[in-house]
């Protein structure tokens, strides 16, 4: 152990915890419109939210390049702004992680809004509650034990993301370089060594997650 | 009664792609009709795909690339990947497949000698020299991963060289291998690259070349290779080695900014 760089472990779960936050917000959010109302397009936006978990990682390495690099004008108008580009920093990171995870949250808070009752939403309508309330208050808490199952998939999917975080990160240490991207250069770099260290760590918190998860969703009341 | 049939289809499927692996991969020039797989540093990308394809129309015969970082080729040999070749970016990578036994030792050829350059698409940042790098306008330098690719390592030792290290360092971007390295900038995601000449030569936008004596030489060395389990091409790889040594390949290989082995350019070793 000694003498390994443990910057990259830090670095992966700093950015995927801030993903996995970015991840809630914009999960949610989506699962909350799809499972609740009905709209033109509301199968488009289904595959669109689903997209990023069977493209390959160079195609949505390639979008971000694109959409938010230094020449375009979103990731133009963030350097006019705060001094620093999106990709080769954190920032891109976070979005390298974010994209991949949340497809996941959208599925799973989508599948765990519509097994609520929807009696009881009604219930809360009828009593006066607003939509927006009636979901704050009555349907989201019922779906607290699949959302915190989505988060955990969510965390364990961001934590390992290699793809996107290659092309669009730059692969600096200490600022950039996750975990996934330190395995990478240490096989390489002929360090197994390294490699060994980050490899155990990683497999043991992504099984442990996937042990909640499986916990979490299988003592659903019915 | 479901789950027997799921396993029964998958044992079938898994029986025959095993025949299938045996058959292509059993011994005694059984990969006749394939073609001579060659892994090169990437900084040979466009040299070698020229080179490759009038070799084809010399020699009959098919050649494949892979292109990548050294460091991750002679890693990916040293496990059994199959190529007959490995044309790397410097000696070392080439020494270690050697010792691993995938590659024949005594194939061990200097094929040229591989320079740096600063590369911009926009002439307009590109400044007269290393020494130019301090300008703090220069938001983002890509260089490849010294780690593992060695014109990363070239790159690096230049700059600690000339005493840059420390004003680049925060403002450097790490391709996995040189070509990558190349795409940040071509993409103007890096406003400056140190890569390989041999990449820049031939593109749109502007280069400065880097003293050579300021980094360890890029000694470019090839070995033939045993081609892993399948079985090698010996005799097609050597004929490989043959015609990037002949001058119609050498003649491509200087047209892409290469130092060639037996020039007045090249010093002695």
């Amino acid at each position: 152990m000694n003498g390994v760089d443990l910057r990259p472990l830090l670095l992966s779960f700093e950015v995927a915890t801030l993903a996995t936050i970015l991840a809630a917000v914009i999960g949610i959010t989506g699962a909350a419109i799809l499972a609740n109302f009905r709209f033109p397009g509301r199968d488009i936006l289904d595959v669109l939210f689903t997209a990023p978990m069977v493209m390959p990682p160079t195609v949505l390495g390639y979008y971000v390049l694109v959409a938010l690099g230094r020449n375009s004008v979103i990731g133009h108008a963030f350097e006019a702004l705060t001094g620093s580009s999106i990709v080769f920093t954190l920032t891109g990171a976070v979005i390298a992680a974010t994209i991949g995870a949340v497809p996941l949250v959208v599925k799973n808070v989508r599948a765990a809004l519509e097994e609520t009752d929807a009696t009881l939403i009604l219930a809360a309508r009828t009593l006066g509650a607003t939509r927006l309330r009636a979901f704050f208050s009555v349907q989201l808490p019922l779906a607290t034990r699949g959302i915190v199952a989505a988060l955990m998939l969510a965390f364990a999917r961001a934590i390992g993301d290699f793809g996107v975080t290659l092309m669009v990160a730059g692969d600096i240490p200490g600022k950039t370089r996750t975990a996934s991207l330190a395995i990478y250069s240490a096989i390489q770099g002929q360090r197994e060594g390294e490699a060994t260290t980050m490899v155990v760590v990683l497999t043991f918190l992504v099984l442990s997650l996937l042990y909640a998860v499986g916990k979490l969703t299988a003592r659903r009341p019915r | 009664m479901a789950i027997a049939a799921v396993a029964a289809v998958a044992i079938g499927v898994l029986g025959v792609l095993a025949t299938a692996c045996g058959k292509s991969g059993g011994g005694d020039g059984s990969r006749r009709g394939e073609p001579l797989r060659v892994a090169a540093a990437a900084d040979l990308a466009l040299a070698f795909a020229e080179v490759g394809k009038a070799f084809e129309a010399s020699s009959g015969k098919k050649v494949e690339f892979s292109f990548g970082s050294t460091g991750l080729l002679a890693k990916q040999i040293s496990e059994g990947a199959p190529y007959d070749l490995l044309a790397a970016a410097n000696a070392s990578y080439v020494d270690d497949v050697v010792r691993s036994g995938a590659c024949i030792g005594d194939t061990k050829a200097l094929y040229a000698r591989g320079r740096i350059v600063l590369w911009s698409s926009d002439p307009a940042k590109l400044p007269a020299g290393l020494e130019g790098l301090r300008d703090p306008k220069l938001v983002k330098i890509a260089l490849a991963n010294p780690e593992h690719a060695p014109y990363g390592l070239a790159a690096k030792q230049a700059l600690e060289r000339s005493g840059l290290w420390a004003s680049v360092e925060p403002r450097a971007v790490y391709g996995e291998n040189v070509q990558q390295t190349m795409m940040f900038a071509q993409s103007g995601n890096a406003d400056i690259a140190v890569v390989a000449l041999s990449l820049a030569v031939t593109l749109p936008g502007g280069y400065v070349a880097v003293d050579p004596a300021l980094h360890e030489p890029l000694d470019q060395t090839l070995v033939v290779c045993k081609g892993g389990s399948a079985g090698g091409k010996p005799n097609e790889a050597r004929a490989f080695v043959a015609f990037v040594g002949s001058e119609p390949g050498r003649a491509i290989m200087r047209r892409y900014g290469f130092l060639l082995p037996g020039e007045a350019l090249l010093p002695p070793k």
